[in-house]
Protein backbone atom coordinates (compact mmCIF):
# COMPACT_ATOMS: atom_id res chain seq x y z
CA UNK A 1 0.00 0.00 0.00
CA UNK A 2 2.59 2.32 1.06
CA UNK A 3 4.55 1.53 -2.10
CA UNK A 4 1.65 2.58 -4.71
CA UNK A 5 1.63 5.64 -2.66
CA UNK A 6 5.22 6.44 -2.85
CA UNK A 7 4.60 5.86 -6.41
CA UNK A 8 1.56 8.21 -7.01
CA UNK A 9 3.53 10.72 -4.91
CA UNK A 10 7.48 10.34 -5.95
CA UNK A 11 6.13 10.29 -9.94
CA UNK A 12 5.41 14.01 -10.46
CA UNK A 13 8.37 15.26 -8.85
CA UNK A 14 11.15 12.61 -9.44
CA UNK A 15 9.91 11.90 -12.87
CA UNK A 16 10.02 15.55 -14.16
CA UNK A 17 13.50 15.75 -12.71
CA UNK A 18 14.89 12.12 -14.41
CA UNK A 19 13.23 13.50 -17.85
CA UNK A 20 14.19 16.93 -17.43
CA UNK A 21 17.78 16.87 -16.35
CA UNK A 22 18.98 13.22 -15.87
CA UNK A 23 17.95 12.05 -19.37
CA UNK A 24 19.59 15.26 -20.89
CA UNK A 25 22.76 14.79 -19.02
CA UNK A 26 22.79 11.36 -20.45
CA UNK A 27 22.31 13.42 -23.70
CA UNK A 28 24.99 15.48 -23.81
CA UNK A 29 27.49 12.63 -22.93
CA UNK A 30 26.91 11.06 -25.81
CA UNK A 31 26.09 13.96 -28.37
CA UNK A 32 29.75 14.90 -27.02
CA UNK A 33 31.08 12.03 -28.48
CA UNK A 34 29.52 12.65 -32.14
CA UNK A 35 30.24 15.58 -34.74
CA UNK A 36 26.95 17.11 -35.02
CA UNK A 37 25.54 20.14 -36.43
CA UNK A 38 23.03 21.75 -34.31
CA UNK A 39 20.78 22.67 -37.84
CA UNK A 40 20.85 19.23 -38.94
CA UNK A 41 18.67 16.69 -38.14
CA UNK A 42 20.23 13.56 -35.51
CA UNK A 43 20.09 10.89 -38.34
CA UNK A 44 23.51 13.14 -39.33
CA UNK A 45 25.42 12.59 -36.33
CA UNK A 46 28.79 11.03 -37.13
CA UNK A 47 30.38 9.08 -34.18
CA UNK A 48 34.26 9.97 -33.36
CA UNK A 49 34.96 8.76 -30.23
CA UNK A 50 36.73 11.46 -28.22
CA UNK A 51 37.99 13.68 -30.65
CA UNK A 52 35.65 16.63 -29.66
CA UNK A 53 37.10 16.22 -26.21
CA UNK A 54 40.97 16.30 -27.91
CA UNK A 55 39.78 19.35 -29.76
CA UNK A 56 38.29 21.15 -27.07
CA UNK A 57 41.13 20.91 -24.81
CA UNK A 58 43.94 21.97 -27.10
CA UNK A 59 41.46 25.19 -27.92
CA UNK A 60 43.20 28.23 -26.69
CA UNK A 61 39.92 29.89 -26.28
CA UNK A 62 38.48 26.98 -24.51
CA UNK A 63 41.69 27.07 -22.05
CA UNK A 64 41.34 30.87 -21.80
CA UNK A 65 37.55 30.08 -20.38
CA UNK A 66 38.57 27.64 -18.16
CA UNK A 67 41.26 29.82 -16.66
CA UNK A 68 38.81 32.99 -16.23
CA UNK A 69 36.12 31.00 -14.91
CA UNK A 70 38.13 29.27 -12.20
CA UNK A 71 39.49 32.97 -11.90
CA UNK A 72 36.14 34.29 -11.34
CA UNK A 73 34.71 31.59 -9.05
CA UNK A 74 37.84 31.34 -6.90
CA UNK A 75 38.30 34.87 -6.35
CA UNK A 76 34.84 35.72 -5.98
CA UNK A 77 34.73 32.95 -3.17
CA UNK A 78 38.10 34.13 -1.32
CA UNK A 79 36.17 37.24 -1.25
CA UNK A 80 32.61 36.66 -0.51
CA UNK A 81 32.72 33.60 1.98
CA UNK A 82 34.98 36.15 5.31
CA UNK A 83 32.75 39.22 4.28
CA UNK A 84 29.83 36.95 4.39
CA UNK A 85 31.12 35.57 8.09
CA UNK A 86 32.10 39.11 9.42
CA UNK A 87 28.33 40.73 8.82
CA UNK A 88 26.83 37.11 9.34
CA UNK A 89 28.38 37.64 12.83
CA UNK A 90 27.85 41.34 13.21
CA UNK A 91 24.26 41.36 12.10
CA UNK A 92 23.41 38.46 14.75
CA UNK A 93 24.51 40.18 17.83
CA UNK A 94 21.06 41.52 19.09
CA UNK A 95 22.94 44.65 20.44
CA UNK A 96 22.78 47.01 17.64
CA UNK A 97 19.58 49.02 16.05
CA UNK A 98 18.56 49.51 12.66
CA UNK A 99 19.91 45.29 12.16
CA UNK A 100 16.79 44.24 10.61
CA UNK A 101 16.55 47.08 8.18
CA UNK A 102 20.66 45.76 6.58
CA UNK A 103 19.77 42.52 7.04
CA UNK A 104 17.01 43.13 4.26
CA UNK A 105 18.94 45.83 2.53
CA UNK A 106 21.54 43.18 2.01
CA UNK A 107 19.46 40.76 0.62
CA UNK A 108 17.81 42.67 -1.44
CA UNK A 109 20.51 42.90 -3.98
CA UNK A 110 19.98 39.20 -4.57
CA UNK A 111 16.02 39.94 -5.75
CA UNK A 112 17.42 41.75 -8.81
CA UNK A 113 17.45 39.75 -11.70
CA UNK A 114 20.99 39.47 -12.40
CA UNK A 115 20.19 41.17 -15.99
CA UNK A 116 18.79 43.95 -14.35
CA UNK A 117 21.76 44.12 -12.18
CA UNK A 118 24.65 44.62 -15.06
CA UNK A 119 22.88 46.82 -17.19
CA UNK A 120 23.07 49.52 -14.25
CA UNK A 121 26.28 48.24 -13.01
CA UNK A 122 27.54 48.73 -17.07
CA UNK A 123 26.28 52.52 -16.54
CA UNK A 124 27.97 52.87 -13.44
CA UNK A 125 31.25 51.62 -15.13
CA UNK A 126 30.42 54.04 -17.92
CA UNK A 127 33.97 55.66 -18.74
CA UNK A 128 32.90 59.12 -19.84
CA UNK A 129 29.46 59.17 -17.72
CA UNK A 130 29.37 57.12 -15.59
CA UNK A 131 29.26 57.69 -11.24
CA UNK A 132 32.32 55.69 -10.48
CA UNK A 133 35.01 57.52 -12.68
CA UNK A 134 33.09 60.41 -11.05
CA UNK A 135 34.09 59.04 -7.07
CA UNK A 136 37.38 58.52 -8.28
CA UNK A 137 38.22 61.84 -9.87
CA UNK A 138 36.53 63.60 -6.81
CA UNK A 139 39.22 61.54 -5.00
CA UNK A 140 41.41 63.07 -7.29
CA UNK A 141 42.45 59.24 -8.69
CA UNK A 142 43.06 58.82 -12.18
CA UNK A 143 39.41 57.34 -14.38
CA UNK A 144 39.63 53.15 -14.80
CA UNK A 145 38.71 51.99 -18.22
CA UNK A 146 36.39 48.98 -15.85
CA UNK A 147 35.02 46.48 -18.69
CA UNK A 148 36.61 48.22 -21.48
CA UNK A 149 40.16 46.61 -20.74
CA UNK A 150 41.65 43.50 -20.80
CA UNK A 151 43.07 44.03 -17.62
CA UNK A 152 40.20 44.94 -15.47
CA UNK A 153 37.24 43.77 -17.70
CA UNK A 154 37.47 40.74 -15.00
CA UNK A 155 37.67 42.50 -11.93
CA UNK A 156 35.00 44.84 -12.77
CA UNK A 157 32.36 41.38 -13.07
CA UNK A 158 34.00 40.16 -9.87
CA UNK A 159 32.80 42.74 -8.06
CA UNK A 160 29.60 43.29 -9.31
CA UNK A 161 29.15 39.40 -8.14
CA UNK A 162 30.53 40.17 -5.01
CA UNK A 163 28.01 43.37 -4.80
CA UNK A 164 24.52 41.36 -5.71
CA UNK A 165 25.57 37.80 -3.78
CA UNK A 166 27.53 39.16 -0.37
CA UNK A 167 23.71 39.42 1.01
CA UNK A 168 22.15 36.34 0.50
CA UNK A 169 25.28 34.10 1.61
CA UNK A 170 25.29 36.55 4.61
CA UNK A 171 21.39 35.09 5.20
CA UNK A 172 22.58 31.75 5.00
CA UNK A 173 25.51 32.50 7.46
CA UNK A 174 22.72 34.25 9.94
CA UNK A 175 20.10 30.94 9.62
CA UNK A 176 23.78 29.22 10.49
CA UNK A 177 23.95 31.02 13.23
CA UNK A 178 20.52 31.16 14.84
CA UNK A 179 21.39 26.74 15.12
CA UNK A 180 24.14 27.69 17.47
CA UNK A 181 22.93 27.01 21.26
CA UNK A 182 23.42 29.88 23.30
CA UNK A 183 24.96 28.51 26.08
CA UNK A 184 28.44 27.84 24.11
CA UNK A 185 28.28 31.61 24.30
CA UNK A 186 27.16 31.84 28.01
CA UNK A 187 30.11 29.40 28.80
CA UNK A 188 33.08 30.45 26.62
CA UNK A 189 31.99 33.92 28.86
CA UNK A 190 32.29 32.60 32.04
CA UNK A 191 35.86 31.67 30.82
CA UNK A 192 36.97 35.06 29.83
CA UNK A 193 36.41 34.76 26.18
CA UNK A 194 35.48 37.76 23.82
CA UNK A 195 34.25 38.59 21.25
CA UNK A 196 37.13 37.74 19.22
CA UNK A 197 37.81 34.31 21.40
CA UNK A 198 34.04 33.43 20.76
CA UNK A 199 34.56 33.73 17.64
CA UNK A 200 37.54 31.63 17.05
CA UNK A 201 36.57 29.14 19.48
CA UNK A 202 33.03 28.84 19.52
CA UNK A 203 31.63 30.41 16.28
CA UNK A 204 33.73 29.46 13.16
CA UNK A 205 34.28 25.87 14.63
CA UNK A 206 30.47 25.61 14.35
CA UNK A 207 29.52 27.74 11.59
CA UNK A 208 31.81 24.89 9.63
CA UNK A 209 28.98 23.31 7.84
CA UNK A 210 27.50 26.35 6.84
CA UNK A 211 30.58 27.49 5.66
CA UNK A 212 30.74 24.47 3.55
CA UNK A 213 27.40 24.88 1.65
CA UNK A 214 28.11 28.46 1.38
CA UNK A 215 31.45 27.47 -0.50
CA UNK A 216 29.64 25.11 -2.77
CA UNK A 217 26.59 26.97 -3.49
CA UNK A 218 29.11 29.93 -4.26
CA UNK A 219 31.14 27.89 -6.12
CA UNK A 220 28.38 26.51 -8.29
CA UNK A 221 27.20 29.65 -9.00
CA UNK A 222 30.36 30.97 -9.77
CA UNK A 223 31.40 28.55 -12.16
CA UNK A 224 28.19 28.99 -14.49
CA UNK A 225 28.43 32.93 -14.81
CA UNK A 226 26.20 33.55 -17.86
CA UNK A 227 24.05 36.87 -17.61
CA UNK A 228 26.97 39.38 -16.79
CA UNK A 229 29.08 38.71 -19.70
CA UNK A 230 25.96 38.40 -22.23
CA UNK A 231 25.14 41.38 -21.26
CA UNK A 232 28.19 43.63 -20.49
CA UNK A 233 31.25 42.08 -22.30
CA UNK A 234 30.30 39.23 -24.94
CA UNK A 235 33.05 38.02 -23.46
CA UNK A 236 35.78 40.79 -24.36
CA UNK A 237 37.63 42.80 -24.23
CA UNK A 238 39.93 39.96 -26.25
CA UNK A 239 38.02 36.72 -24.57
CA UNK A 240 39.45 38.68 -21.28
CA UNK A 241 35.88 37.93 -19.84
CA UNK A 242 35.14 34.58 -22.01
CA UNK A 243 33.37 31.89 -19.36
CA UNK A 244 32.85 28.64 -19.73
CA UNK A 245 28.98 29.07 -19.82
CA UNK A 246 29.34 31.41 -22.24
CA UNK A 247 31.41 29.85 -24.82
CA UNK A 248 29.27 26.68 -24.39
CA UNK A 249 26.57 28.80 -25.22
CA UNK A 250 28.05 30.47 -28.05
CA UNK A 251 29.63 27.06 -29.55
CA UNK A 252 26.56 25.54 -29.75
CA UNK A 253 23.71 28.03 -29.97
CA UNK A 254 26.35 30.65 -32.49
CA UNK A 255 28.26 28.16 -34.36
CA UNK A 256 26.01 25.05 -34.27
CA UNK A 257 28.99 22.93 -32.59
CA UNK A 258 27.37 20.76 -30.56
CA UNK A 259 29.13 17.71 -30.33
CA UNK A 260 32.05 20.12 -29.54
CA UNK A 261 29.94 22.41 -26.74
CA UNK A 262 28.89 19.37 -25.06
CA UNK A 263 32.14 17.99 -24.50
CA UNK A 264 32.89 21.33 -23.00
CA UNK A 265 29.55 20.73 -20.62
CA UNK A 266 30.67 17.13 -19.69
CA UNK A 267 34.12 18.75 -18.35
CA UNK A 268 32.34 21.21 -16.52
CA UNK A 269 30.27 18.48 -15.11
CA UNK A 270 33.35 16.19 -14.14
CA UNK A 271 35.10 19.76 -12.49
CA UNK A 272 32.22 19.76 -10.41
CA UNK A 273 31.99 16.04 -9.95
CA UNK A 274 35.23 16.65 -8.22
CA UNK A 275 35.24 19.52 -6.43
CA UNK A 276 31.76 19.19 -5.12
CA UNK A 277 31.84 15.66 -3.37
CA UNK A 278 35.31 16.58 -1.96
CA UNK A 279 33.76 20.04 -0.06
CA UNK A 280 31.38 17.27 1.34
CA UNK A 281 33.55 15.10 2.62
CA UNK A 282 36.10 17.64 4.56
CA UNK A 283 32.74 18.91 6.04
CA UNK A 284 32.03 15.53 7.38
CA UNK A 285 35.19 15.20 8.64
CA UNK A 286 35.24 16.46 12.27
CA UNK B 1 45.91 51.94 54.03
CA UNK B 2 43.78 54.38 54.10
CA UNK B 3 45.14 55.98 51.00
CA UNK B 4 45.78 52.60 49.24
CA UNK B 5 42.29 51.91 49.35
CA UNK B 6 41.52 54.82 48.29
CA UNK B 7 44.41 54.74 44.40
CA UNK B 8 42.79 51.07 44.52
CA UNK B 9 38.98 53.14 44.12
CA UNK B 10 40.58 55.92 41.57
CA UNK B 11 41.83 52.56 39.78
CA UNK B 12 38.81 51.13 40.07
CA UNK B 13 36.71 54.15 38.33
CA UNK B 14 39.67 54.39 35.65
CA UNK B 15 38.69 51.09 34.21
CA UNK B 16 35.61 51.63 34.56
CA UNK B 17 35.64 54.83 32.24
CA UNK B 18 38.21 52.84 29.74
CA UNK B 19 36.10 50.22 29.51
CA UNK B 20 32.86 52.57 29.33
CA UNK B 21 34.98 54.70 26.24
CA UNK B 22 35.93 51.15 24.76
CA UNK B 23 32.60 50.12 24.66
CA UNK B 24 31.54 53.24 23.21
CA UNK B 25 34.13 52.90 20.31
CA UNK B 26 32.44 49.85 19.53
CA UNK B 27 29.04 51.20 19.00
CA UNK B 28 30.17 54.20 17.30
CA UNK B 29 32.16 51.84 15.17
CA UNK B 30 29.43 49.39 14.54
CA UNK B 31 27.09 52.15 13.45
CA UNK B 32 29.72 53.43 10.88
CA UNK B 33 30.00 49.83 9.69
CA UNK B 34 26.14 49.65 9.46
CA UNK B 35 26.47 53.06 7.21
CA UNK B 36 28.59 52.36 5.20
CA UNK B 37 27.43 48.67 4.49
CA UNK B 38 24.03 50.11 3.60
CA UNK B 39 25.21 52.85 1.63
CA UNK B 40 27.56 50.96 -0.48
CA UNK B 41 24.24 48.00 -1.08
CA UNK B 42 21.89 50.42 -1.63
CA UNK B 43 23.97 53.00 -3.94
CA UNK B 44 23.54 51.33 -7.49
CA UNK B 45 19.71 50.56 -6.70
CA UNK B 46 19.18 54.27 -5.46
CA UNK B 47 21.57 55.58 -8.48
CA UNK B 48 18.55 53.14 -10.77
CA UNK B 49 16.46 55.00 -9.43
CA UNK B 50 17.44 58.74 -9.83
CA UNK B 51 18.48 58.10 -13.64
CA UNK B 52 14.54 56.70 -14.41
CA UNK B 53 13.75 59.91 -12.60
CA UNK B 54 16.17 62.12 -15.55
CA UNK B 55 15.19 64.05 -18.40
CA UNK B 56 16.89 63.19 -21.61
CA UNK B 57 18.70 66.93 -21.33
CA UNK B 58 19.69 65.90 -17.37
CA UNK B 59 21.63 62.39 -18.93
CA UNK B 60 23.90 63.79 -21.57
CA UNK B 61 25.19 66.60 -19.33
CA UNK B 62 28.98 66.41 -18.36
CA UNK B 63 29.81 66.48 -15.75
CA UNK B 64 27.23 64.00 -14.98
CA UNK B 65 24.55 64.70 -12.89
CA UNK B 66 23.60 62.98 -9.30
CA UNK B 67 19.89 63.83 -8.88
CA UNK B 68 17.58 65.04 -11.26
CA UNK B 69 16.14 68.79 -11.34
CA UNK B 70 12.98 67.83 -11.91
CA UNK B 71 12.40 64.00 -11.08
CA UNK B 72 9.92 62.95 -13.67
CA UNK B 73 8.08 59.55 -14.19
CA UNK B 74 7.94 60.10 -18.64
CA UNK B 75 10.68 57.44 -18.80
CA UNK B 76 7.85 54.99 -17.15
CA UNK B 77 5.32 55.17 -19.91
CA UNK B 78 8.12 55.28 -22.61
CA UNK B 79 9.37 51.83 -21.81
CA UNK B 80 6.34 50.77 -22.11
CA UNK B 81 5.78 52.01 -26.09
CA UNK B 82 9.04 51.21 -27.32
CA UNK B 83 8.84 47.43 -26.64
CA UNK B 84 5.82 45.47 -25.69
CA UNK B 85 6.65 45.70 -21.73
CA UNK B 86 3.57 45.35 -20.26
CA UNK B 87 3.55 42.05 -22.97
CA UNK B 88 6.60 40.70 -21.11
CA UNK B 89 5.61 41.66 -18.07
CA UNK B 90 2.40 39.06 -18.06
CA UNK B 91 4.26 36.44 -19.58
CA UNK B 92 6.75 36.64 -16.78
CA UNK B 93 4.05 36.18 -14.32
CA UNK B 94 2.27 33.35 -16.10
CA UNK B 95 5.54 31.58 -16.48
CA UNK B 96 7.05 32.33 -12.49
CA UNK B 97 3.56 31.59 -11.24
CA UNK B 98 2.70 28.64 -12.87
CA UNK B 99 6.27 26.93 -12.47
CA UNK B 100 5.87 27.80 -8.62
CA UNK B 101 2.76 26.59 -7.62
CA UNK B 102 4.26 23.39 -9.78
CA UNK B 103 7.01 23.36 -7.77
CA UNK B 104 5.75 23.83 -4.56
CA UNK B 105 3.22 21.12 -5.49
CA UNK B 106 5.57 18.15 -6.49
CA UNK B 107 8.71 18.98 -4.23
CA UNK B 108 5.67 18.66 -1.57
CA UNK B 109 4.56 15.37 -2.46
CA UNK B 110 8.05 14.00 -3.10
CA UNK B 111 8.94 15.82 -0.12
CA UNK B 112 6.82 13.56 2.30
CA UNK B 113 7.96 9.99 0.53
CA UNK B 114 11.68 10.78 1.65
CA UNK B 115 10.69 11.91 5.10
CA UNK B 116 8.06 9.28 5.80
CA UNK B 117 8.09 6.26 4.41
CA UNK B 118 10.66 3.40 3.92
CA UNK B 119 11.43 1.24 0.62
CA UNK B 120 14.60 -0.37 0.06
CA UNK B 121 16.56 2.14 -2.22
CA UNK B 122 14.85 4.61 -0.55
CA UNK B 123 17.86 7.29 0.25
CA UNK B 124 19.74 6.47 -3.20
CA UNK B 125 16.97 7.58 -4.92
CA UNK B 126 16.89 10.91 -2.39
CA UNK B 127 20.71 11.86 -2.73
CA UNK B 128 20.14 11.04 -6.82
CA UNK B 129 17.67 13.63 -6.52
CA UNK B 130 19.76 16.21 -4.20
CA UNK B 131 22.67 15.41 -6.99
CA UNK B 132 20.62 17.29 -9.87
CA UNK B 133 20.69 20.51 -8.02
CA UNK B 134 24.57 20.80 -8.04
CA UNK B 135 24.01 20.21 -12.16
CA UNK B 136 24.41 23.56 -14.22
CA UNK B 137 21.71 25.10 -16.73
CA UNK B 138 24.55 25.11 -19.50
CA UNK B 139 25.56 21.23 -18.83
CA UNK B 140 21.67 19.98 -20.54
CA UNK B 141 20.98 22.96 -22.30
CA UNK B 142 21.46 21.56 -25.86
CA UNK B 143 19.63 18.11 -25.68
CA UNK B 144 16.74 20.10 -23.87
CA UNK B 145 16.58 22.53 -26.61
CA UNK B 146 16.03 19.65 -29.13
CA UNK B 147 13.48 17.63 -26.75
CA UNK B 148 11.86 21.07 -26.32
CA UNK B 149 11.82 21.47 -30.35
CA UNK B 150 11.02 17.69 -30.57
CA UNK B 151 8.19 18.65 -28.96
CA UNK B 152 7.31 21.43 -31.47
CA UNK B 153 7.32 23.82 -27.95
CA UNK B 154 9.88 26.42 -28.92
CA UNK B 155 8.91 30.00 -28.35
CA UNK B 156 5.66 29.02 -26.48
CA UNK B 157 4.94 29.05 -22.45
CA UNK B 158 5.10 25.41 -21.75
CA UNK B 159 8.70 25.04 -23.73
CA UNK B 160 9.69 27.50 -20.99
CA UNK B 161 7.60 25.99 -18.04
CA UNK B 162 7.96 22.33 -18.84
CA UNK B 163 11.84 21.76 -17.27
CA UNK B 164 11.16 23.55 -14.54
CA UNK B 165 7.90 22.26 -12.88
CA UNK B 166 9.78 20.55 -10.01
CA UNK B 167 13.61 20.89 -8.68
CA UNK B 168 15.52 19.31 -6.09
CA UNK B 169 16.37 22.20 -3.73
CA UNK B 170 12.67 22.05 -3.18
CA UNK B 171 11.97 18.31 -2.56
CA UNK B 172 15.41 19.25 0.03
CA UNK B 173 13.17 21.55 1.60
CA UNK B 174 9.79 19.93 2.12
CA UNK B 175 12.13 16.83 3.15
CA UNK B 176 13.59 18.64 6.06
CA UNK B 177 10.14 20.33 7.41
CA UNK B 178 8.21 17.17 6.91
CA UNK B 179 10.26 15.03 9.10
CA UNK B 180 9.92 17.39 11.98
CA UNK B 181 6.06 16.35 11.90
CA UNK B 182 5.63 13.96 14.60
CA UNK B 183 4.73 10.54 13.10
CA UNK B 184 1.78 10.21 16.29
CA UNK B 185 -0.29 12.80 14.06
CA UNK B 186 0.00 10.97 11.17
CA UNK B 187 -0.73 7.62 12.14
CA UNK B 188 -3.55 9.43 14.59
CA UNK B 189 -4.76 10.25 11.60
CA UNK B 190 -5.00 6.84 9.92
CA UNK B 191 -6.43 5.54 12.29
CA UNK B 192 -8.94 7.37 11.55
CA UNK B 193 -9.44 6.34 8.73
CA UNK B 194 -7.52 8.95 6.73
CA UNK B 195 -6.03 7.96 3.03
CA UNK B 196 -2.38 9.15 2.74
CA UNK B 197 -3.52 11.63 0.14
CA UNK B 198 -5.36 13.08 3.08
CA UNK B 199 -2.91 12.57 5.56
CA UNK B 200 -0.56 14.76 3.36
CA UNK B 201 -2.99 17.30 2.27
CA UNK B 202 -4.96 17.90 5.61
CA UNK B 203 -2.55 16.74 8.15
CA UNK B 204 0.67 17.93 6.97
CA UNK B 205 0.80 20.79 4.32
CA UNK B 206 -1.14 23.17 6.98
CA UNK B 207 1.96 22.77 8.93
CA UNK B 208 3.99 24.01 6.14
CA UNK B 209 3.35 27.03 5.97
CA UNK B 210 7.03 28.47 7.06
CA UNK B 211 8.52 26.19 4.41
CA UNK B 212 5.77 26.83 1.48
CA UNK B 213 6.59 30.85 2.22
CA UNK B 214 10.52 29.85 1.50
CA UNK B 215 10.24 27.76 -1.50
CA UNK B 216 7.69 30.40 -2.98
CA UNK B 217 9.82 32.79 -2.67
CA UNK B 218 12.88 31.41 -3.80
CA UNK B 219 10.92 29.22 -6.60
CA UNK B 220 9.54 32.74 -8.07
CA UNK B 221 12.82 34.58 -7.27
CA UNK B 222 14.64 32.22 -9.38
CA UNK B 223 11.96 31.47 -12.03
CA UNK B 224 11.84 35.83 -12.59
CA UNK B 225 15.28 36.64 -12.76
CA UNK B 226 16.10 33.19 -15.11
CA UNK B 227 17.59 33.95 -18.41
CA UNK B 228 19.41 31.63 -19.88
CA UNK B 229 16.42 29.17 -20.73
CA UNK B 230 14.38 31.81 -21.70
CA UNK B 231 16.93 32.84 -23.77
CA UNK B 232 17.33 29.58 -25.75
CA UNK B 233 14.03 28.59 -26.03
CA UNK B 234 11.59 31.86 -26.62
CA UNK B 235 12.28 34.34 -29.87
CA UNK B 236 9.54 36.02 -30.51
CA UNK B 237 9.28 39.58 -29.10
CA UNK B 238 5.60 39.56 -28.01
CA UNK B 239 6.67 35.64 -26.17
CA UNK B 240 10.07 37.45 -24.27
CA UNK B 241 9.93 37.69 -20.88
CA UNK B 242 10.94 40.50 -18.38
CA UNK B 243 14.45 39.76 -18.28
CA UNK B 244 14.81 39.17 -22.08
CA UNK B 245 13.02 42.41 -22.94
CA UNK B 246 15.47 44.29 -20.56
CA UNK B 247 18.19 42.41 -22.43
CA UNK B 248 16.58 43.95 -25.81
CA UNK B 249 15.85 47.34 -24.71
CA UNK B 250 19.76 47.56 -23.62
CA UNK B 251 20.88 47.07 -27.11
CA UNK B 252 17.67 49.41 -28.74
CA UNK B 253 18.73 51.60 -26.44
CA UNK B 254 22.38 51.88 -26.68
CA UNK B 255 22.32 56.25 -26.49
CA UNK B 256 22.91 57.52 -23.53
CA UNK B 257 19.67 59.99 -23.59
CA UNK B 258 17.83 56.35 -23.86
CA UNK B 259 19.64 55.78 -19.91
CA UNK B 260 16.30 56.94 -18.18
CA UNK B 261 14.18 54.53 -20.29
CA UNK B 262 16.27 51.59 -19.82
CA UNK B 263 16.89 52.03 -15.56
CA UNK B 264 12.64 52.56 -15.75
CA UNK B 265 12.53 49.39 -17.21
CA UNK B 266 14.72 47.82 -14.39
CA UNK B 267 13.00 49.05 -11.70
CA UNK B 268 9.86 47.83 -12.42
CA UNK B 269 11.40 44.58 -12.94
CA UNK B 270 12.29 44.22 -9.10
CA UNK B 271 8.87 45.43 -8.10
CA UNK B 272 7.51 41.40 -8.17
CA UNK B 273 10.33 40.56 -6.18
CA UNK B 274 10.17 43.09 -3.60
CA UNK B 275 6.83 42.78 -2.78
CA UNK B 276 7.12 38.91 -2.15
CA UNK B 277 9.78 39.68 -0.04
CA UNK B 278 7.93 41.70 1.77
CA UNK B 279 5.10 39.41 2.35
CA UNK B 280 7.09 36.64 3.19
CA UNK B 281 10.61 37.38 4.89
CA UNK B 282 8.90 37.26 8.22
CA UNK B 283 9.34 33.53 7.39
CA UNK B 284 12.43 33.22 5.82
CA UNK B 285 15.27 33.40 8.15
CA UNK B 286 13.00 30.09 10.20
CA UNK B 287 12.97 28.57 6.91
CA UNK B 288 16.37 29.05 5.99
CA UNK B 289 17.20 27.63 9.29
CA UNK B 290 15.10 24.73 8.85
CA UNK B 291 16.92 23.23 5.82
CA UNK B 292 19.87 21.69 7.86
CA UNK B 293 22.42 23.70 7.17
CA UNK B 294 23.48 24.24 10.54
CA UNK B 295 26.80 24.48 12.60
Amino acid sequence: MQLLWSGVFLVPGVGLIAVFVVVPILLTAWISLHQWSMYTPLTQMQFVGLANYQEVLSDPTFQQALLNTFIYSGVSIVLTVPLAVFFGIFLYRPAIRGRTALRMVLFSTYMVPTVAVAIVWGYLYSPLYGPFNEILSFLGLPSQPWLGSTSEAMVSLIILNLWQTLGYYTVLVLAGLTQIPQDYYDASAIDGAGLLGQTRYVTLPLLRRTLTFVVIIAGINTLQVFDPVYVLTQGGPVNSTNVLTYDIYQTAFQFGRAGAASAMAVLLLIVLAIVVPALLHVARED
Amino acid sequence: MHRRKRSATREFVATQRRARFSRLTLVVGQYILLTVASFVALFPLLWMVASSLKTPAELQVLPPVWLPAHPNLDAFGTVFSVIPYGQAFLNSFVIAAGDTVAIVLTSIMAGFVFAKYQFRGRDLLFYAVLATMFVPTIVTLVPLFHVIQAMDLVDSYPGVMLPQLANAFGIFLMRQFIRGVPDELLDAARVDGASEWTVLWRIISPLLVPAVATLVLFAFVYQWNSFLWPLTILQSQDKFTVVLAMSRLLSYTSSIQFQNVVMAGAVISILPNTILFLFLQRFFIAGLAQTGIKG
